[in-house]
């Protein structure tokens, strides 16, 4: 198997760290407009390993889409995000189908990633800045 | 009731296919980008490690808009058909 990325691992414990982040302010929301229950907790739990692998698994295409050609590379991240779009969706399903798991809780961690990604980009300038 | 029922679930599936057309563009978008990428490496293959940071930080935001897309299409498949047949059974409770 070939060995991750620094880079790629890197990125993926912040992202997974701001996942953990949203997901306690999630349910702190849902506690406080008194909705909460476990089908929420396992929801939640769900849907953010399910951000957080999808992170990671782009990491890990991006990572080896660059050591190949152009073509390659192009048509391997073509079929890299409908694989990784219907992994979500799956695991959305999961959410549904299981009476245990609250499905909105499994879908809202799905954007989480993004809101890591552009406060990354936020801690970027303040380092350059002040280098 | 059974026509307004078709209707609703009818329209939720249509939403959530036309929903899905925006999980089109962010694959090509992400192949474009890696494609140039690669090109960017072979040209500087030093400059790697920056290209790989950036190029995964821009496929995650170009990936957004097929996963705010994905989003919608389950909150239409699984969560809004159920509301909407709820207040369609109000409704004509009502009536």
């Amino acid at each position: 198997m070939k060995k991750v990325d620094k880079t790629v691992m890197q990125e993926t414990i912040f992202v997974f760290a701001f996942i953990l982040i949203f997901s306690v302010l999630m349910e702190a929301v849902y506690l406080i407009l008194g909705k909460w229950d476990l089908s929420i907790l396992w929801g939640n739990l769900l849907g953010a390993f399910a951000a957080g692998g999808n992170f990671f698994l782009l990491g890990l295409t991006v990572q080896s889409a660059l050591g190949k050609d152009e073509k390659e590379a192009k048509n391997r991240m073509k079929l890299s995000q409908m694989l990784r779009l219907l992994l979500l969706f799956v695991v959305a399903l999961i959410g549904y189908l299981v009476p245990a798991i609250e499905i909105v809780a499994v879908v809202i961690p799905f954007i989480f990633p993004r809101i890591a990604v552009a406060l990354r980009y936020f801690f970027i300038k303040k380092k350059e800045g002040k280098s | 009731m059974e026509l307004a029922l078709g209707i609703i679930l009818g329209c939720c599936a249509l939403g959530a296919g036309l929903a899905m057309i925006a999980g089109i563009g962010p694959g090509i978008g992400e192949g474009n980008a890696v494609a140039s990428a690669c090109e960017a490496i072979a040209r500087q293959p030093e400059s790697k490690g920056s290209v790989t940071t950036t190029m995964l930080m821009g496929c995650a935001i170009a990936e957004t808009t097929g996963l705010y897309a994905l989003v919608i299409a389950i909150l239409l498949i699984f969560v809004a058909p159920n509301i909407l047949v709820d207040i369609l059974v109000s409704t004509i409770g009502a009536l």
